[in-house]
């Protein structure tokens, strides 16, 4: 009997749980077709004060087949509102199907948005939307973020929005794109002691391909700080992100180009009485790729100098230059804080003086391996 | 009792009078009487080794001797003994109230088969006959060794066909020999026919899904498993033979894999590991992400599955679960149908499967992609039993993906280890991953 009623609780058991389970109805179950799939965000500023944001989505269109459609397709939603959240919510009321962002992968914000400080409501936002991937790109619109979003360069193809290679590194690999992503710039938004870089995101004029070259810094309680093509390059050089640069050399009668592939550089920052200073070492190894002279492979240690003393020269500069606007996109202060006890550490805003009257000292020693001609 | 006795009690014991021969010899002093069955004897046999030599030699002495050195010879303990020679196909010769037997069996079905289920490229492409005494022959023929032990009994109380099973003494697993012989007692059967019976019958769990015994039909499997101390069973009439106790990865193993070089043999392994996780885990993943989670594809990816999918009118768990049910049922089918015909069904079936079905949108492509890549990897899986174990659990794991996506299915997968670590058999770990025995040399075949 007892055997009879264990099988009984068994059978019980073995009936209700599959139907409890499938009782539920599946809640989470959702075809992928009656999903959109959302390709960007752009969020600019308006100049109604009741609706400062203006957000627009660009949404897949999915094709059967590749080969029979390959020109892209995309549909748009745009809409202004007052905060971001409803604003997307009231989007979905525009849609048969539900938007995902999982396939997300660039975040466009308008310049003007990073001119009014209001980066940090958007951000909020991003971070806390689950579907939203932390490893999406952020960058910056100009002239605002609906012209980059909507702007099909010519060449693109259906289903792969050319903007992402720019950002990827596995199509472009130009030394002169800043890729942020966003748990980066966040990263570096709330770290003291280093500020968020972001690339700037242009068309050429007669709209058709994107020129991305410049970036821009942020730091608190100042307006944005813009570099240039120039200045973004050295950045990347000294941040050790950049694969090859081409760096001209101008001085003693001679002018020629280097192609250095390999870059080492690094920093220290050290206190002393309220003291900084900044010390960085930079080794670079290139070969010549062009120049206006006749080169000779036996002066090549000469050349090499001239190479240290241009660098040195440009990265001082670049560094002065930030250092006197306060901007500190390398980290010079986190890595103060990182090598200082706590009970021996300035507060930001010592930091932040100090750092404005820091000396800076570059050392730079460079290889060149050949003039690049057989002789 | 005498033998007279016996005799004519044996002859009442038969129904059917017409196959049933007895025959009362008697020439000068000499005098026998023979009991046989006629259409089970070789009667060549029958009048070279009794008849001639009955004539030939002088004295009743002599013909004693000469039948005692037959290596036929058998003495008979008991009359239900005696019944028992006779229904094998022995030829009884009761001499002075004596009574012996001797074995001249007509065999038609001594011919060892080729292989048709563990076909491969390299190594012998025999396999077992249908014959119990030929197998024997071709197993200790290629397995020297004085260890090798047979033992002989019968099982199935109508149709008691002779068995043996067969082990090497000083390398068989003790432990599991005895907990076979305690199953193969405890078999209460009416009829055996062929060994992958025992596959149920020395099995306790009722419901287990995945096979205890490795089925095979390759001698040179059997010797290689005989080394590695496992213990085979056979069956007078099945050319198929049962090794137990085996572990999982016996099943992927092919007998090939000792003839390739080692990274050809590792490489095909891998392929094979590959080969049956795409099985287990490909339908899952595809409901799991297409419905739960798109985030796992690339960009791309999503958005031509998304496409093709556009039109679809079934849900994707339904959409896997048609393909995969007239996938079976195709497979199913060509066992059944007679060889020239099958070749037919496949093709209309590939058609079926393969292009109509996206034409009518009732399935996407990529779904189609996904079964045949699922359908060849089954056949990947070199024993047959195993294969068919794999498509059940697949089954379990599309259920289980189609209610709790991505997540389950990977608590789901986690089960079926979980599942495959508990099971033993005859006491040894199912998921045992290497032999843990000292001493490598014997450790060959063991798993």
């Amino acid at each position: 009997m007892l055997i009879k009623k264990r099988m009984k609780v068994k059978l019980f058991i073995l009936i209700t749980i599959p139907f409890l389970v499938v009782l539920t109805g599946c809640g989470e179950f959702k075809d992928i077709d009656k999903m959109v799939f959302v390709s960007m965000i752009g969020i600019d500023e308006t100049d109604d004060p009741e609706k400062p944001y203006k957000i627009i989505l660009k949404l897949y269109v999915p094709t059967s087949s590749f080969r029979q459609n390959p020109t892209p397709e995309y549909t748009y939603l745009s809409k202004n509102g007052k905060t971001l959240a409803e604003t997307i919510s009231i989007l979905e009321s525009h849609l048969d199907k539900e938007l995902d962002f999982g396939h997300s992968k660039l975040i466009v914000v308008g310049e003007k948005i990073l001119q009014n400080d209001n980066y940090k409501e958007i951000l909020d936002f991003l971070i806390r939307r689950p579907d939203i991937q932390m490893i999406s790109y952020f960058a910056v619109g100009r002239p605002n973020a609906e012209e980059i979003i909507k702007f099909l360069p010519a060449g693109e193809t259906a289903l792969q929005p050319t903007i992402f290679n720019y950002f990827d590194n596995n199509g472009a690999e130009s030394s002169y794109i800043i890729s942020t992503f966003l748990f980066d710039f966040r990263r570096r938004l709330k770290e003291e002691g280093i500020d968020p870089i972001l690339p700037i995101v242009e068309m050429n004029e007669p709209k058709t391909h994107f020129i991305i070259n410049k970036s821009i810094v942020l730091a608190d309680n100042r307006p944005p700080y813009e570099l240039d093509t120039d200045k973004t390059l050295l950045f990347k050089t000294l941040s050790m992100n950049a694969k090859t640069i081409f760096f001209a050399v101008k001085r003693e009668r001679e002018y020629f180009v280097s192609r250095i592939d390999s870059i080492k550089s690094k920093y220290n920052v050290n206190v002393e009485n309220n003291k900084a200073s900044i010390k960085i070492e930079m080794k670079l190894a290139g070969v010549i790729t062009e120049s206006k002279n006749t080169l000779s492979s036996k002066e090549l240690s000469r050349y090499s100098k001239m190479l240290d003393e241009e660098m040195k020269e440009k990265v001082s500069e670049f560094i002065h230059e930030m250092k006197r606007e306060g901007y500190d996109p390398f980290g010079f202060g986190l890595k103060y804080y990182a090598h200082t006890l706590p009970k021996n550490r300035m507060t930001h805003e010592e930091w932040l003086e100090a750092y404005k009257n820091a000396d800076v000292e570059v050392v730079v020693k460079s290889n060149l391996k050949s003039t690049g001609s057989i002789q | 009792m005498s033998s007279k006795v016996n005799l004519s009690w044996i002859a009442s014991q038969f129904e059917d009078k017409n196959d049933l021969i007895q025959k009362k010899l008697e020439l000068d002093h000499k005098q026998i009487t023979v009991l046989f069955i006629k259409s089970l004897i070789d009667q060549e046999l029958y009048q070279k080794y009794i008849i001639n030599p009955f004539f030939e030699l002088p004295t009743q002495e002599q013909f004693n001797l000469y039948l005692f050195a037959l290596p036929q010879f058998q003495e008979v303990p008991s009359k239900e003994k005696a019944l028992y020679f006779v229904m094998e196909g022995n030829v009884l010769i009761e001499i002075q109230d004596n009574l012996y037997s001797l074995d001249f069996k007509l065999s038609k079905n001594s011919d060892v088969n080729s292989t048709s289920v563990e076909t491969t490229i390299h190594g012998s492409e025999l396999a077992l006959s249908d014959n119990l005494m030929t197998n024997i022959n071709v197993i200790r023929s290629s397995y020297h060794q004085p260890s090798l032990m047979i033992e002989y009994f019968e099982k199935g109380e109508v149709n008691k066909p002779k068995m043996a099973l067969i082990y090497d003494d000083k390398k068989v697993k003790r432990k599991a020999l005895e907990s076979i012989r305690e199953k193969l007692e405890k078999i209460d059967m009416q009829v055996i026919t062929e060994a992958p019976q025992f596959n149920t019958l020395l099995n306790d769990q009722r419901y287990s899904l995945f096979p205890k015994m490795l089925l095979t039909e390759r001698p040179d499997r059997i010797v290689y498993n005989l080394a590695g101390g496992k213990v085979i069973l056979l069956v007078d009439g099945s050319p198929q033979s049962m090794i137990a106790p085996v572990v999982f990865f016996d099943f992927m193993t092919t007998m090939e894999d000792n003839y390739h070089t080692l990274a050809i043999s590792y490489y095909l392994k891998l392929l094979r590991y590959i080969g049956i996780f795409v099985c287990i885990l490909l339908p899952g993943i595809y409901i799991g992400a297409v419905s739960f989670s798109p985030e796992v594809f690339r960009t791309e990816l999503m958005l031509t599955i998304a496409g093709s999918r556009m039109g679809v009118p079934f849900t994707s768990f339904v959409e896997v679960l048609f393909m995969l049910f007239f996938m079976e049922l195709l497979l199913e089918a060509s066992i059944r149908l007679p060889k020239a015909i099958s070749a037919t069904a496949a093709t209309v079936g590939g058609l079926i499967l393969g292009t109509a079905v996206t034409e009518a949108a009732l399935a996407s492509n990529i779904m189609v992609i996904i079964v045949s890549a699922v359908a060849i990897s089954t056949f990947v899986i070199p024993v047959n039993e195993m294969a068919f174990a794999i498509r059940i659990v697949r089954l379990i794991l599309i259920v289980i993906a189609s209610i709790f996506g991505l997540a389950g299915l990977t608590l789901g997968f986690l089960c079926f280890i979980m599942y495959l670590v508990n099971l033993t058999s005859f006491g040894e770990p199912y998921l045992r991953f290497y032999n843990y025995r000292k001493g490598n040399q014997d450790s060959e075949g063991q798993a």
